[in-house]
């Protein structure tokens, strides 16, 4: 039956109970929203922050973004990241030159020395 | 628009200096010590133009400061008046052909009351908020 409770050792769970609830909590709110003003408009300058009437900056610019997780690390090791970045063209004919350099100067290395 | 019965009992007011020499503040600052208490009305600055009725603007725009109180202007919820505190907003006061004016505030907000003087003494600012009420009134009363 749909009606009927769940008594257990942790309470009483009776979906039409819960269901009263939850339309007495949407009724509450929507009072709540129909005393709030309504010259209110959105997407204007009344729903921005105020910062002494300064723009609001994007928020990358003022704090780091959740997504960037690995701010901590590339920001340790800026140094090597700003030497290593720049070799990267994204040509592949520039790694495969990188890859016969290396390979040549293990060549040499391993057949001479 | 429908004016809030709020306005009845309370004016919030956010002030904002756009180039004032600070005497109009000082001003403002008396309006609302003891002396005078306009909170006995409602009346009460307030920290956010988001949470304001009252705009008070004091001294000449600067060509800094126009953008921001165009934008600070915007921020603040409908029905809403200004109020021009002091001579320098309504006509740039001593100020009126220095380099870096936008001009008086009325060349850049829409002006509700003025109230004049270098600067206006309390009893002066509370007569012009006592006008934005009656401004409000007849507005309410033509709806």
């Amino acid at each position: 039956m749909v009606a009927a409770s769940l008594s257990s050792g942790f309470g009483v769970w009776n979906p039409l109970i819960w269901l009263l609830v939850f339309a007495i909590g949407c009724i509450i709110a929507y009072v709540v929203w129909r005393s709030g003003v309504s010259g209110f408009r959105k997407g204007t300058g009344q729903g921005r922050p105020y910062l002494s009437g300064n723009e609001e900056p994007a928020k990358g610019d003022v704090h780091i973004r959740a997504g960037n997780l690995y701010w901590g690390f590339t920001e340790g090791i800026k140094g090597y990241y700003q030497q290593v970045v720049p070799l990267h063209t994204g040509i592949l004919a520039d790694y495969l030159l990188w890859m016969f350099c290396v390979a040549g100067v293990l060549l040499v290395i391993v057949m001479v020395i | 628009m429908k004016i809030p019965t709020s306005f009845n009992r309370s004016l919030w007011v956010f002030h904002l200096n756009t180039g004032s020499c600070n005497g109009c503040e000082i001003e403002i600052v008396a309006t609302i010590t003891p002396r005078y208490d306009p909170e006995r009305f409602g009346m009460r600055l307030v920290g956010s133009p988001r949470h304001a009725d009252v705009l008070l603007v004091t001294g000449p725009v600067t060509r800094k400061m126009a953008a921001r109180a165009l934008r600070v202007y915007e921020q603040v919820p409908d029905p809403k008046l200004v109020m021009c505190i002091g001579t320098c907003g309504q006509s740039g006061g001593v100020f009126y052909d220095s380099y870096n004016l936008a001009g008086p505030i009325d060349q850049v907000l829409p002006v509700d009351i003025y109230v004049p003087g270098c600067p206006p003494r309390p009893e002066a600012i509370i007569y012009g908020v006592v006008k934005a009420h009656e401004k409000l009134e007849r507005l309410e009363a033509a709806q």
